[in-house]
Parts: structure tokens; C-alpha cells; sequence
């Protein structure tokens, strides 16, 4: 479906996200600025700007095999680390002066590993982990890891980074999350001015490139959405829960079948930015710690928050009128995988109808997922 | 079976073997049924706890993920838990042993525990299986607490794990009515550091050229000083006699019998389910002796401080993180799996290594090149399977040693 978007910040948006390299990172290494790559959404972008560095989310956009990763991996692992490796591989990531690797799940932490002994060149190469169980104990654990973070980056970059620094890096951010917030409101509306396939780019972009310039640009747009009229013309509200979302298959997989995707508990998405980290405190590390081990809806490698992962996207069903959802996650994802076992429960006793698609993160047998894509679509939204 | 050139050494293992077994009845794992029966309490817990305070407090326990093991693939009925995990739709790519759990749970096979502790483990798959049984609906009104486990090895971290775990006395006080005694528990520590450090000389003894034992009896070691009977006086009785009489081995030269050892090399991951339909022919075809297995080898453990309960649990977080095997190599960076394969290459003077690279382990699936490139370095032949060292359909153990043939053949290690 059409929302009749004609913008040029949308298209901006689209451009950086469509690729991986962009204009902004390329001006901003122009005038001379660092960019830190990292990996996985519990890791704070806050600690990177308050140092002056450009944080980039990493991703695979772009990749279209996985032919030299897979010197390192085994076809047996997730293809979302194998393909992003491969990207940097073939070099494009050589724009980063620096990368974190999260100790987030089994595939992806071993990024951390094998770029350490491949033949790209990174100089400040990082671990972080962080805790995997929610609860206040566990605030301090994470909070120490923060604190190793900070001071590693002060000896490599040289340079010092302060609490009133991380206090405005948490208010930037902060204020980033509370325009998608807007956004995302925008997408209750019985006719929506932005589809889910347009959501994903402005999301996406948001990990690439300078934060004040993009919340500048998502002001704009979105006083241009207020003015759109959005269309009623789909038959069904899709939820996506899982992994991914940092393209728009999936997105266009439904919406191309009239379906309209209005909501998400995804990796790149509301999960991100549904929360905002506290802004006063003794600490601003502290409130960052609490944030990601605390606040946030977690990603399915959060044990002991599977209630509260699941509330929330029943809490979002109720809220964005979704008629279905769609489970996705990637291949060989355990945590996802039996995470989506114990959700389907929840959805059924909800009496919420879903669709569970396994993929990879370039998805072979399209025509398959088409398929059963628009099978459920008919089945709850009836035909168009 | 080993065999000797003289009675008492053959004799000696066959006994081994039998009191292991008898070892292993009376055991909390083995007991279930009756536990259940007579409504102990029991707590179902992560794979790689620390069985000391479980021992120490008499309270029964099973390890979740073992109940694959032992439900399912021990029992013969390994294929219909893989097959039937299939029906909860979940990830098709899961370890078979946890989907077997997995199954086995969802169907109620598993017993009702008096609490549930789970700590977030080595692998993304147990991890996963854990938060299954801690949201499996029927055992909602089950307390249950999730321990955090870093992945950092430093002091503090070890603290932090300890602590949590400690917390937990006073909660599993309270869920099973059994009460904690501080100087029982450093009684049952004490007994299990003799156990660790003989669970370590037995190992050291399998440098022996040729090799006085086969891989399997370093996992039986484990289970018999870890699983069946921890902190328990006939334990350390058994893992004294295992040694002593390997030790004589040693020392008379002598092998295995009705095997020429030709080819040295190490299995390092969890021996197969089907290891009888593999190794005994590699041995007569090639004389190619195992010497190793993931839970045979014991990088040292370290010793259990008992001089107060903090030291105590202290030390259990650093047994779990750094001693254990898997949650060491897995939870870790891919160099301590590296290393400790070129460990054991070195000093166990292996021809080859052979890295299973179990289909559910994702993150040694991610470490062949690390591991890989450190063998070039030390010029020992290494070969990666990819298989199931649970579900035999995945890779048949025939296609097994066809890959392992051509490998041996290739790396010039036949034909001696």
C-alpha cells in the first residue's frame, strides 16, 4: 500500500540506510572525526559520542554472500554475523576507527575472535560483556563493564570522557528515542502516514550517522507525516517479533500483500527506543546500566525476562490494534528460536493469531515465504 | 574395556566399571523416580552447578540438560524427543540434547522440582532450554531464581557470580525445608578437591606412550567425581583405585589391549552417543587411540577455599567459569578452546586433533579458523567434522570415519 511519503528528508533517511557507507559518515571522517562500530543494541552509544566519536550500529546491507566470512564461521552459524563479517572483509568497514563486540549471543560474540586474526585492521577492538539476567545485582555488574569500556577508550583515543559529557550524550539520545517514539505514535492511527517498509530506513539510519543532524532531519518529517493522509486500504495490522528488521524484507514481504506493518519488538526497532534512559542521577553510567539491564524489553538473550518481553508485545497488540503477528527470526538463533515456542503459548491463550518464519539474513525461497505470508494475511484480514 | 597383560589390571576395570554403575544407582540422577514418589523436594538446576552444596544439604537435583541425556538418548528414545521437539516449532537448529530436554519437559516427563536455579550458562541453547522450564506453565507456582554468569574471568567477576549463588542458600532453605550447614558443606569441599586433584593425575597419567586407557574413562572419571557421587568418600575411593591401577599400566608400558597404537589424537567435544560404532573400528583399522574427550580433560580445577562461605562460593565461580569443561572453553573467548586443544596436542603427544564441532555448539562452529590457525603453527593435523555427537542420522558414524580416514590418509598418518 501507498501513504503518498514525498520527502526528501525521507529519502535521505532511505539513502543511509540502503547502504553502508553514507555522506554523513564520509563528511564526518572528512573533518577529521573518528566512527565506532558496534555490535548489538545493549551497547551505548552514549559512551561513544560523549568521546567525540561517531557511533555506527554495524550491519550487513548490502552483502550478497558470505564467501570469505565463511573461512571463519561454519554455514551452521546465524547468517546475520557471517554476512555483516563479510562486509567488513570485503571492506566496508574500513571507514571504522574502532569496534565493540557485545557478548550478546554464541555466533555473533565470535565476531569479536576471528576480526581479531583476519587481515582487517581495526585499532581499537573490543569486547564488552554485559549481564544476561535482569535484576539489580546485576545493574552493578554491567555498570562495571561500562566503566572498563570508558577507560579503555580514554587510553586509546586520548581522550577524557566526563559525566557532563554522557549526561548530553544521554539527552541527545534520549531525544532521539523520543521523536521515533512520535513516529511510532503516528502508526496507531487507523490510517497511518508511514508504512512499516518506510518506518525501517528512518529507524536504520538513526545508527548511522551524526544524532543531532538526524533528529533535525525526523523533526522535519515528521511535521511533514502530519500532513499526510494515510490510507485505510489493508487488510490486516502486523506485529514483528524477533530479530532483524535492519532491512525492509519482511516488511515489504507483508505490505506488498496488503497487509500493513504498525508495530514491532525487533533489534532495530521499538526495542531500541521505547524507553529513555534516565537523565538525573548521581551517575549518568549508572543510568545507562539501568537502562539495558533494568528498563528495556530485552532481546530473547535476556534470561528471566521472558514475561515481560512477552507483556510488552501484548501490551502493543492492545495499544497499535495489531490483528496478527509475525515471529522471524534467523536461522540457528536459540535464544529467538525458544524464546518463539513459549510466545506462540502466550498468543494462543490471547486468542492472537501468528506466523513464525525462519530465515536467513539474505532469504532463499522467497516464494515460499510469500506464500505463507499472504496465506495469513487472507486468513485474518480476509481478501482485499 | 581395557585389557592387560595380566589378570589384576583387567580385573581392576571390570570392578571399576561396577561399582561405577553402583556408584551411579544410588545417585540423586538415578533416584528420581523414588524422589518424586515419596515427594522430596528436588531442584532441577543448570548443567556445570556445583554439586558440593546439593551433596552437603543431602538435596536431590538433576541438571536439565542431562535429563536429555539420560530421558532420552540413553534410553533409546533420543530420535522421537528430537523428532517430537519439531512439533513445538521451535528453532530446528537447537543442539539435539536440548531439544530432547526440551521435549521431554513439554511433555511432562520431567520431574516436578521444589525450585528451579538457573544460571545463564555456556551456551545459547542451554540458556534457551532454562528459560523454557522456567516459564513452563504447569510449574508456574515453582520459585525460581536466574544467576547471572559473566563472561569475564577477573577476580571481581568471580566474586560476582559466587555472591549471587550464595544468596541463593537462604531461597533453596526455604523452597526444600533442607537446611544448610556451613561445616558439612566444607566437609563435602574438601572431599571434592581430593576428587578434582585425582580427576587431574588420572589425566596426567595419559601422557603415557602408549596410551594406558581409553578416552572414555576420563568422562567416566567426571561423572563418577562431578555427577554421581561429588563430595562423597566412595567417590575418592573409586578415582584413587582408577588411578592406581592406571598408574601401574603406566608403568609396565602397557596399552590397550588388542590395540597397536599407531595414531594418537583427541576428540575435543562431548564423546558421541554412538562412540562404540566409531572408535573401536578407527582403533582396529588404524590403531588410532582417543586420548581425550571434552569432559576428560580437566584443565586444573581450582581448589575450593574453604576458610569461610564467601571463599567458598568464590571458588565454585571459579571452578564453573575456568575449570568446568565447555562452560571454560565455550564461555570464553575461541583462544581458550585453542588452547587447551594445543595443550593437550603437546603434552599428550597427539598426531592429529579432531574437533567434532557438534552441530549445537554455534560458538565452536565459529572458532574452526582460530583453533585452525594454531595448529598450523604447531604442525598437527586438524580436522573439523560438523557432526551430531547425539543424533547419529545427522552424520552416520560410518560417513564419520570415512572423514576421519581420509583425513588420517591425507595427513600421512597411516601406512605406519
Amino acid at each position: 500500500m501507498q501513504s503518498g511519503l514525498n520527502s526528501e528528508v525521507f529519502d535521505k533517511f532511505a539513502r543511509i540506510a540502503g547502504a553502508i557507507n553514507n555522506s554523513e559518515v564520509e563528511n564526518w571522517k572528512k573533518q577529521g572525526g573518528k566512527v565506532m562500530g558496534y555490535f548489538c543494541s545493549f551497547i551505548p552509544e552514549e559512551i561513544f559520542i560523549a568521546a567525540g566519536l561517531l557511533p555506527f550500529r554495524m550491519r550487513a546491507t548490502g552483502s550478497c554472500g558470505t564467501d570469505q566470512a565463511d573461512v571463519y564461521f561454519s554455514s551452521n552459524n546465524c547468517s546475520f554475523p557471517r554476512h555483516c563479517f563479510n562486509q567488513a572483509l570485503v571492506g566496508k568497514y574500513d571507514f571504522l576507527d574502532g569496534l565493540v563486540v557485545g557478548t550478546s549471543c554464541d555466533n555473533l560474540r565470535r565476531i569479536y575472535d576471528n576480526w581479531k586474526i583476519s587481515s582487517v585492521k581495526t585499532s581499537f577492538l573490543y569486547m564488552m560483556d554485559r549481564a544476561r539476567t535482569s535484576g539489580e545485582p546485576m545493574v552493578e555488574y554491567t555498570l562495571s563493564e561500562l566503566r572498563k569500556l570508558k577507560a579503555g577508550m580514554e587510553a586509546h583515543f586520548k581522550v577524557t570522557i566526563t559525566d557532563e559529557g554522557l549526561w548530553q550524550a544521554i539527552r541527545l539520545t534520549n531525544a532521539t528515542r523520543r521523536l521515533q517514539q512520535q513516529l511510532y505514535e503516528l502508526r496507531k492511527a487507523d490510517s497511518p502516514p508511514i508504512t512499516g517498509a518506510e518506518t525501517v530506513p528512518i529507524m536504520v539510519s538513526s545508527f548511522s550517522m551524526p544524532k543531532e543532524k538526524y533528529n533535525a532531519g525526523l523533526t522535519t518529517l515528521l511535521g511533514e507525516l502530519r500532513g499526510v493522509a494515510g490510507s485505510k486500504a489493508y487488510r490486516a495490522r502486523i506485529m514483528i517479533v524477533g530479530t532483524g528488521q535492519d532491512d525492509t524484507f519482511l516488511c515489504d514481504l507483508v505490505e506488498n500483500q496488503g497487509g500493513l506493518v504498525v508495530m514491532d519488538q525487533a533489534c532495530w526497532g521499538a526495542r531500541t527506543m521505547c524507553r529513555t534512559i534516565a537523565e538525573t542521577g548521581a551517575d549518568p553510567l549508572q543510568a545507562i546500566a539501568r537502562h539495558h539491564t533494568l528498563d528495556v524489553p530485552f532481546c530473547a538473550k535476556m534470561n528471566a525476562a521472558f514475561q515481560k518481553r512477552a507483556q510488552f508485545v501484548l501490551d502493543m497488540i492492545k495499544a497499535y490494534r495489531v490483528s496478527g503477528v509475525i515471529i522471524e527470526h534467523f536461522v540457528s538463533c536459540e535464544p529467538w528460536g525458544v524464546d518463539s515456542v513459549m510466545l506462540k503459548q502466550r498468543l494462543d491463550e490471547a486468542k492472537v493469531p501468528y506466523l513464525q518464519l525462519v530465515r536467513d539474513y539474505i532469504p532463499s525461497q522467497i516464494g515460499q515465504m510469500t506464500t505463507r505470508v499472504g496465506a495469513f494475511l487472507e486468513m485474518i484480514g480476509g481478501v482485499l | 574395556m581395557n585389557g592387560a597383560k595380566n589378570d589384576a589390571s583387567v580385573d581392576a576395570y571390570t570392578q571399576l566399571k561396577t561399582d561405577f554403575a553402583a556408584i551411579t544407582a544410588k545417585s540423586f540422577q538415578a533416584r528420581l523416580n523414588e524422589f518424586v514418589e515419596n515427594k522430596t523436594p528436588i531442584i532441577a538446576c543448570t548443567d556445570d552447578f556445583f554439586p558440593e552444596l546439593f551433596t552437603a544439604m543431602e538435596l536431590p537435583f538433576y541438571f536439565s540438560v542431562r535429563q536429555g541425556l539420560e530421558g532420552a538418548f540413553h534410553t533409546g528414545k533420543g530420535p522421537e524427543a528430537v523428532d517430537g521437539y519439531s512439533e513445538l516449532g521451535g528453532s530446528s537448529s537447537l543442539c539435539s540434547l536440548q531439544k530432547a530436554a526440551a521435549y521431554l519437559l513439554v511433555k511432562g516427563k520431567l520431574p516436578k522440582p521444589a525450585a528451579i536455579v538457573m544460571t545463564s550458562t555456556s551456551c545459547d541453547a542451554q540458556t534457551a532450554v532454562n528459560e523454557l522450564m522456567s516459564n513452563y506453565k504447569p510449574w508456574a507456582a515453582v520459585p525460581r531464581v536466574s544467576v547471572d554468569a559473566s563472561f569475564e574471568k577477573d577476580e571481581a567477576s568471580m566474586a560476582y557470580l559466587g555472591r549471587q549463588w550464595m544468596d541463593c542458600i537462604p531461597f533453596i532453605e526455604k523452597a526444600t525445608g533442607r537446611k544448610f550447614d556451613l561445616d558439612r558443606l566444607k566437609e563435602v569441599c574438601e572431599e571434592s578437591n581430593k576428587q578434582c586433584g585425582l580427576m587431574f593425575d588420572f589425566q596426567e597419567l595419559r601422557r603415557a606412550v602408549p596410551s594406558p586407557v581409553r578416552a572414555d574413562w576420563g568422562f567416566i572419571a567426571y561423572m563418577t567425581g562431578r555427577w554421581a557421587a561429588c563430595g562423597r568418600p566412595e567417590a575418592t575411593e573409586w578415582l584413587q583405585r582408577l588411578y592406581d591401577v592406571t598408574a601401574q599400566r603406566v608403568k609396565d608400558g602397557l596399552g590397550i589391549e588388542g590395540v597397536k597404537e599407531k595414531i594418537r589424537y583427541a576428540w575435543f567435544d562431548i564423546l558421541p552417543c554412538w562412540s562404540d560404532k566409531l572408535f573401536p573400528r578407527l582403533e582396529q583399522a588404524f590403531g588410532a587411540v582417543n586420548l581425550m574427550d571434552l569432559y576428560g580433560y580437566n584443565a586444573p580445577w581450582p581448589v575450593i577455599d574453604t576458610s569461610s562461605l564467601e571463599s567458598i562460593f568464590t571458588s565454585f565461580a571459579k571452578r564453573f567459569l575456568i575449570g568446568n569443561p565447555m562452560t571454560r572453553q565455550i564461555f570464553s573467548l575461541s583462544s581458550v578452546y585453542g588452547n587447551d586443544a594445543v595443550h593437550i596436542a603437546r603434552n599428550f603427544k597427539c598426531d592429529a586433533m579432531i574437533m567434532p564441532s557438534h552441530v549445537g555448539h554455534k560458538d565452536g562452529a565459529a572458532s574452526h579458523r582460530v583453533v585452525k590457525d594454531m595448529f598450523r603453527q604447531i604442525g598437527v593435523p586438524f580436522l573439523v567434522l560438523g557432526c551430531d555427537v547425539f543424533d547419529e542420522r545427522y552424520m552416520s558414524p560410518d560417513v564419520v570415519f570415512d572423514k576421519i580416514s581420509t583425513f588420517f590418509e591425507t595427513a600421512g598418518l597411516t601406512g605406519r
